[in-house]
């Protein structure tokens, strides 16, 4: 019969498992992410980096290639953590613009037009409507980290001689992980600049602040003050201590693996702190 | 022994360090049953706080508040499962189609997929809105996205809806469109609903039961039905002609009855006896009916009562008599 004709009836069927709610709510998510053209486009554009990576490692992998070159280009031809920190830190950048493309989307809207009622009176909660939205953010974010990152410490190691993948796996295990890191933190901070404003413009400005502005100020603070402290209010530098350790790259000047990891858990912190004031189904003023 | 839909007990609630409800205790509605439950109060009496801490919004202090036999506090889960809601504020995500939108919506709330969609489609053309279905949100009138909002409420078949304002903002028409789907709601699917407005009328309409709220403490818990039936005994009937037999009849007929001037009798009608025997009652006596009145209380005045505007409602006026009418006989 056609739906028109059948009028409404009660549903009294099986209901779906939590986790099919939980599925339900990270697809809103994702299309909500992926709907601006400008991601897409970005998308696009953050394929250029990792594909001028992968000539450089074909080219490095076939010696007569530059047999005829200057026997310094050999140095420079190496595959190791030096590469992957330039590979990581450039995506790093791209993976910050999409999240400030894609992230306000998530939470803004749903504040700007009072929606957070009506998902808090389902049977969901105010955790898994967050995990929702990270999950959906690291899902595109991962498209442009550690994914293709990945593919390249894969390429490499198929073309490298026998013996490089037991000498460099770290290198591998320490792009995923470092970038799961930043993942984690760059998610957390557009979702966070989603629920503290209600426009899409000044939250995605707010997450660009977040990571280029407080660099600027934590860098600034280190040289008018003459101290190493203001590393610890900037992201950036500290996901970068991480990524050195984790990749076995010499620490930079004035940075430790416990000040990095101690500064990134603050500022995940604070981020989650803010996500769980805001994002509630009612306003209480005291 | 039938479960109350919402079961209340001493409960407190405070909202920053202010105590916005005080252990107010109650039993509304039926499960399984279709009823309506009216809630009303002054703005600042508690009725959304009340509301929000059913649905698990606002943590309790102290006492318990139980939806359909389930904790409202410590198994929000299975008790969100069976409510649908429907807020007072404009809300809905604006880039979404109305189709899309109640879609998210019922698999949230645990409806399969191809249900979900299905279900999406045959509670928008039920609301009226099976035109515009495929439109975004953000282009919907203000009466249409009440009606996406209502649509959202339902959509999954829950056991009990709550309306905030259903009708705030919508035009006559729209209006009468919303009252005719609450009733439908309760009489045709069985659904219990607590309707919470400022409107009188509209509760008045279609509520069963109303419970009136002040200062965080309810004042009065009124069934309507029991009150409309019990107001069908009270008559004001105005005739022409020689009435001189007539308070003999009434008598004979189990009537209490007292002529207040000539032609004008206030009557208390006994159980069994219908107000359309005073017809062939006034017509055996050569008598012509001029006006056949049954005196109710307005939802009005109990409400105005409730907030201590008015010493006495009409129809407590007119139990009182009947007492006297009782004491001359």
């Amino acid at each position: 019969m056609a739906i028109y004709k059948r009028g409404y009836q009660r549903y009294d069927g099986p209901l779906a498992p939590h986790a099919a709610r939980l599925g339900v709510l990270v697809r809103d998510a994702w299309r909500r992410a992926t709907a601006p053209r400008l991601v897409t486009a970005l998308l696009a554009a953050s394929c250029l980096w990792p594909l001028l990576c992968a000539f450089f490692i074909y080219i490095a992998n076939h010696a007569e290639l530059w047999s005829g070159l200057d026997r310094n280009f050999a140095s420079i031809l190496s595959i190791d953590h030096q590469f992957m920190l330039t590979f990581m830190k450039v995506q790093a950048v791209f993976s910050v613009i999409l999240a400030a493309l894609a992230g306000p989307g998530l939470v803004s809207p749903d504040l700007a037009n009072q929606a957070l009622p009506l998902y808090f009176s389902r049977p969901i909660s105010r955790l898994d409507y967050v995990l929702a939205r990270l999950a959906a953010l690291a899902g595109l974010l991962s498209l442009v980290t550690w994914a293709p990152g990945l593919l390249l410490f894969i390429m490499q190691a198929s073309m490298a001689p026998p013996g490089w993948l037991a000498a460099n796996w770290r290198l591998g295990a320490g792009l995923v992980a470092g970038f799961w890191l930043w993942i984690l933190l760059v998610a957390l901070a557009a979702v966070a600049s989603s629920a503290w404003v209600r426009w899409r413009l000044i939250a995605g400005a707010l997450v660009l602040g977040y990571f280029f502005v407080l660099s600027g100020i934590g860098a600034v603070v280190n040289g008018i003050f003459r101290v190493e402290w203001g590393d610890l209010i900037n992201p950036i530098r500290a996901a970068y201590g991480v990524w050195c350790a984790l990749l076995g790259a010499p620490m930079p000047q004035g940075l430790t693996l416990p000040m990095s990891l101690g500064a990134l858990a603050m500022m995940g912190a604070l981020l989650a702190l803010i996500v769980e004031r805001r994002l509630r189904p009612v306003e209480v003023v005291s | 022994m039938s479960q109350p839909v919402v079961e209340i007990e001493d409960l407190h609630v405070e909202l920053g360090r202010r105590e916005v409800l005080h252990g107010i205790s109650c039993r509304l509605g039926v499960s399984s049953r279709g009823r309506a439950i009216g809630l009303l109060g002054p703005n600042g009496a508690g009725k959304s706080t009340l509301i929000r801490t059913l649905l698990g919004f606002h943590r309790p202090t102290r006492g318990s508040a139980r939806v359909l036999g389930f904790d409202c506090h410590r198994e929000r889960r299975q008790v969100l499962e069976r409510i649908g809601y429907m807020p007072e504020t404009d809300s809905f995500v604006a880039s979404m189609t109305g189709v899309e939108f109640l879609r998210v919506l019922a698999a949230l709330s645990g409806l399969p997929g191809p249900v979900a969609l299905e279900k999406a489609h045959e509670t928008l053309f039920h609301v009226g809105l099976g035109e515009a279905r495929y439109r975004t949100l953000g282009t919907y009138s203000l009466g249409m996205r009440q009606m996406a909002r209502l649509a959202q409420a339902i959509v999954h078949g829950p056991e009990l809806v709550i309306l905030d304002e259903p009708t705030n903002g919508l035009d006559p028409a729209a209006r009468r469109r919303m009252l005719d789907l609450i009733r439908q709601m309760k009489d045709e699917h069985g659904m219990s609903v607590i309707v919470c407005s400022h409107l009188l009328a509209d509760v008045e309409q279609v509520c069963d039961e109303v419970v009136i709220l002040k200062d965080g403490a309810i004042v009065h818990h009124a069934d309507l039905e029991a009150e409309r039936r019990a107001n069908r005994r009270f008559v004001e009937l105005e005739v022409e002609g020689d009435d001189s037999g007539l308070g003999a009849a009434l008598e004979q007929r189990g009537a209490a009855c007292v002529r207040e001037a000539a032609g004008l009798w206030r009557i208390v009608l006994p159980v069994d006896l219908d107000v359309r025997a005073l017809w062939s009652l006034a017509a055996a006596q050569g008598l012509s009916v001029r006006r056949l009145t049954q005196r109710r209380d307005t939802l009005e005045e109990i409400f105005m009562k409730a907030m201590g505007l008015l010493r006495r409602t009409p129809g407590e006026a007119a139990a009182s008599e009947e007492v006297e009418i009782h004491g001359d006989l």
